[in-house]
């Protein structure tokens, strides 16, 4: 399997909008061979479907503490479910 | 903006739906600015029509004009509520409601029957029309969140008094006797103030505080019945009130303690903000919320001290409540439906939030509303000060003018020069 970089960011403190701004500039620099991983207090719903509009892969799941992981990569084959840490 | 309940880009609003009514609204900033030279300290007397016209000026012109602009954005994103046809419902509200509002303002000017039925025509058209397809699309949602059941029984406030406004005109225009025209009176201002303006704002601050400001959420015992309960007094006050006379005295005590629970567990959850720094839209919220309840303190006063200018000091606290909760929700939205209606639109030159309003341009403007604010003050004892204030005001309101036409230009500059990106799999060569 070829390896895979993670570009992660921890959304839970920063106070919005900031979270959607680092998110959208780290997807917009994403290439084939890495994928994005952020977590965050809420599901940004605006981020997944602009992400999907884009054509790319995306992947969310909540915790039981309410806490929402996302995945976004390029690279569609990519499973993220298997690389969501949840 | 994010929401748990979830919003597509495509229930978004157009920008220029919430844009133009920021836009009438900032221009009937002005307004009251110039009408404040002009009729000087009379606004601080409630008998006059000076203080009449200064009234709806803000109340009608400059809040209702942002707090539709707040009710489009808002509603898909908080409530999850799709307006279908956004941009055709907005003309449809936006131009008979400013026709309405100066008809109004001449109808108390010359006092003529004629400008009184065309501000009831207009005005009731406008706001019952888009408050019933607001309500409409509220009451099709299966699952209420507290901001959502809030807004609805804001949204129902307005149309209460809009139907008590309407009785009022009819009676000033001589279509009806106006028996009752005092306790009408005293409801219309009633609901205005605490069932429309205070709970619209309690609403969308169930949920925006914590999502703007990882704070932790409001205790059930707010979030959950406040709205209810705050509604439910301003029905018994006004039914009370014609069988009483001294029904609101009660009611009013209750509004006071429940305004004052709100204002202080606002400012509570922000001083448990994990970020250090406060921006102006922070400073905006603990403003706002240090100014209700200085008029809930002021309120309680008048019930014993009948003084008038304790009454004017009371007006000056409640508008600047209401006025700094509408800044600092500019000075979020603003830059966010600029900078993200071009992400969205794939421009990778997209200006950065910053880059729309600089949190510098919003410090200014807190300073400039605080100075505002204690010019009026002032004027109410020393009356020259006045004219400071009417100047200020203008200033105020031709700042946030000048902020929302730099974001304008910005966002169509970007999207006549822009570079668009793409962030699709590149076609495989060969």
């Amino acid at each position: 399997m070829p390896r895979t970089d993670k570009i992660f960011l921890d959304a839970r403190e920063l106070e919005h909008p900031i979270p959607l701004e680092r998110a959208i500039a780290a997807i917009r620099e994403l290439e084939e061979k890495n994928y994005f991983y952020m977590i965050h207090r809420k599901n940004p719903i605006p981020l997944i479907e602009l992400a999907k509009e884009q054509g790319l892969g995306v992947f969310s799941r909540e915790e039981e503490n309410g806490t929402w992981h996302i995945l976004i990569a390029r690279d569609t084959s990519l499973d993220l479910e298997a690389l969501c840490n949840v | 903006m994010f929401s748990q309940n979830g919003l597509s880009l495509d229930q978004a609003p157009p920008i220029s739906v919430v844009f133009r009514f920021f836009l009438s609204g900032s221009l009937f900033g002005l307004l009251a600015g110039v009408l404040t030279l002009l009729f000087g300290t009379d606004i601080f007397n409630a008998d006059t029509n000076h203080a009449l016209i200064l009234t709806h000026t803000l109340t009608l012109g400059v809040m209702l004009s942002f707090m539709f602009a707040a009710l489009f954005q808002m509603l898909p994103v908080i409530a999850g509520v799709r307006l279908t046809s956004p941009t055709k419902k907005a003309n449809l509200v936006q131009y008979p409601f400013i026709l309405g509002v100066l008809s109004l303002l001449f109808a108390f000017y010359s006092g003529k029957s004629l400008f009184f039925i065309g501000a009831s025509l207009l005005l009731g058209g406008s706001i019952l029309g888009i408050a019933f397809v607001m309500l409409k699309n509220l009451a099709a949602l299966q699952n209420h969140s507290n901001s959502s059941r809030g807004m609805s029984i804001a949204l129902t406030s307005l149309v209460i008094v809009t139907l008590l406004a309407l009785y009022m005109t009819g009676t000033l225009s001589g279509l009806l006797a106006g028996e009752h025209y005092e306790q009408v009176k005293t409801a219309h201002y009633s609901f205005g103030l605490f069932g429309w303006i205070a709970l619209l704002i309690i609403s969308i601050s169930f949920q925006v505080i914590e999502m703007f400001y990882v704070t932790p959420p409001y205790p059930v015992f707010i979030s959950k019945s406040l709205p209810q309960r705050l509604f439910g007094l301003l029905l018994l006050g006004t039914t009370g009130s014609f069988f009483f006379e001294k029904t609101w005295q009660v009611i009013d005590l209750f509004i006071i303690v429940f305004m004052l629970c709100y204002a202080m567990m606002t400012l509570r959850r922000l001083s448990q903000r994990k970020r250090p720094i406060a921006d102006a839209t922070v400073w905006f919220w603990r403003l706002g919320m240090s100014l209700l309840i200085l008029s809930m303190a002021a309120t309680l006063d008048t019930r014993f001290y009948k003084v008038a200018s304790l009454q004017a000091i009371n007006y000056i606290f409640f508008a600047g409540f209401a006025l700094s909760i509408v800044f600092a929700m500019f000075y979020k939205i603003v830059p966010f439906l600029t900078w993200f209606h071009l992400n969205a639109q794939g421009y990778f030159t997209a200006p950065m939030m910053h880059e729309v309003v600089h949190p510098k341009t919003a410090m200014k403007h807190l300073y400039i509303h605080l100075a505002t604010l204690a010019a009026f003050l002032v004027s109410v004892y020393f009356a020259p000060a006045i004219y400071l204030a009417g100047s200020l005001l203008i200033l105020s309101f031709g700042w946030m003018l000048w902020q929302i036409v730099h974001a304008w230009k910005l966002y169509v500059h970007t999207q006549k020069t822009g570079e668009r990106f793409e962030m699709t799999m590149p076609e495989a060569e060969g």
